[in-house]
């Protein structure tokens, strides 16, 4: 099928998704899927667009269009994600306007869960890594501004194509210990943070209704490309949520042999409820990047009106330390 | 003069209790005992067996008062908050617990489903149910 046939057919797609709440007979709502048929199978997706002001340059992207599809029974499951990632980006400067289109699909995520009893669960293929919070809800509409934080994208790999294994347990409290292996090559490389072989690591997670704690570590190699490097990574993270704010931290370093290559990456970050549809934000970051020979500190306040729960509208801007840093940014995203 | 006081003093102390309306959550036979934070867990979809049973949470439809109450007294979540957190899981491939039309359902379904847990009024538990927990307004 012709890449732009598929295309059209995809957009078309989301698009009856995102129109069908219109018509409540047909059972959909926003932001939690469609049901095929009776069939335990559900269909969904997102998608965002977003637009960055910094001093010298302006950029307009459609960053994501992604559809998920999941479902099984209580001892099967899969997941399914397909992803357009930075789909047009047009980019102007005091000199030229370029325009960049990645039109290829990838596979974001592709796993099957098998729960082998009440405490053990193995999932097996393309996954988030289950390391701190923001990985594991990191898509525009879900997290609360258009920007990542620093420390979500430079400590660890953020996807891993292998092997996870979950212990949890529960009775006054929630335990949670989650073992990550990955060895030979990933499902689409291309899309991760890092291009690697190798990672395994360790996670342990405690919980009691509003306050939730995590420690994570591990390892990885880069591919041969990127010279095998080995590279040894840590993090700590902890969130307490109430119904009107969200407190969330994150803090982590990353070595790599003797050398420290990642001193130190963190943010805090404050989210309070004005109302049920008006979300302010506060975030300070800092990091030091001895790679790239790189550090900065930063604030970010941003604002989020969510008219529906699955819609948000954002804006964000960014104070920063480093010379040309600050930026203005703003999303518009949909999940269905 | 001083009887009728004490009667108009009683009144205001402990008519909240007698016309407070009781509520029940409710569980087939077999299912063990839980407490108060299992229970969330397992409306959460964070809990799904226990002692190998496969625990099947059920919910009133979105706007039942009774469906509210819970929420607020038992999940200690505000409908918006249940909001987001089942956007984050539809993410995740997590579905929210199933939803009825009426407490008469609720009741039929856990009766007859190993691991099924409802609320619904007190004065509508008949024997065929476990109680797990009651409480009132």
């Amino acid at each position: 099928m012709p890449l732009k046939t598929l295309i059209r057919r995809v957009l078309l797609s989301l698009s009856l998704l995102i129109v069908s709440p219109l018509y409540p007979e047909s059972g959909y709502t926003l932001g939690k899927g469609l049901q095929i048929g009776s069939l335990p199978v559900y269909v969904g997706g997102y998608f965002s667009i977003d637009y960055r002001n910094r001093d010298d340059e302006q950029r307009y992207r459609i960053d994501d269009i992604a559809l998920l599809s999941y479902g099984g029974n209580d001892t099967l499951s899969y997941m399914l994600e397909l992803e357009y990632k930075e789909f047009y980006v047009q980019t102007r400067d005091a000199r030229d306007t370029t325009v960049a289109r990645d039109t290829h699909l990838y596979i974001e995520r592709l796993y099957l869960d098998y729960n082998i009893n009440e405490h053990y669960r193995l999932r097996v293929g393309k996954y988030n890594s289950p390391i701190g919070f923001w990985n594991l809800m990191h898509i525009n509409v879900l997290r609360e501004t258009t920007s990542n934080p620093v420390a979500s994208h430079i400590l660890y790999p953020m996807f891993t194509t292998g092997a996870n294994l979950t212990y949890s347990t529960f009775y006054n409290v929630a335990w949670q210990a989650d073992l990550i292996v990955q060895h030979g090559k990933a499902i689409d490389n291309g899309y991760n943070n890092y291009a690697m072989n190798r990672h395994a690591g360790v996670g342990v997670t405690y919980g009691d209704e509003d306050f939730t704690c995590k420690i994570s570590g591990g390892y990885f190699r880069k591919t041969k490309r990127y010279n095998n490097r080995d590279i040894y990574y840590a993090l700590v993270a902890a969130k307490y949520e109430t119904d009107t704010y969200v407190l969330q931290t994150e803090l982590g370093s990353q070595r790599s042999g003797s050398e420290t290559t990642v001193p130190y990456a963190g943010y805090l970050q404050g989210a309070y409820s004005l109302t049920q549809r008006h979300i302010g934000i506060v975030r300070f970051e800092a990091y030091r990047n001895n790679t790239l020979d790189e550090s900065d500190r930063f604030i970010v306040l941003g604002y989020t009106y969510r008219p529906l729960y699955p819609v948000a509208l954002k804006s964000e801007y960014q104070w920063h330390t480093r010379y040309r840093g600050n930026q203005f940014l703003l999303s518009v995203s949909v999940l269905f | 003069m001083r009887s009728a006081l004490l009667l108009f003093f009683f009144g205001i102390v402990f008519c909240p209790y007698v016309t407070a309306k009781e509520y029940a959550l409710i569980a087939h036979p077999n299912t063990p005992p839980l407490n108060l934070k299992q229970i969330r867990a397992i409306y959460l979809k964070k809990l799904s067996r226990i002692d190998n049973i496969a625990l099947v949470p059920l919910n009133l439809g979105a706007k039942d008062p009774l469906r509210q109450r819970f929420e607020r007294h038992i999940l200690h979540m505000s409908f918006q908050r249940l909001k987001s957190y089942w956007s984050q899981q539809h993410y995740l491939g997590h579905r929210p617990p199933l939803s009825m039309k009426s407490q008469q359902s609720l009741l039929s379904f856990v009766k007859h489903v190993e691991g099924a847990i409802a609320y619904i009024d007190a004065c509508n538990i008949d024997n065929g149910v476990q109680v797990l927990y009651r409480w009132s307004d």
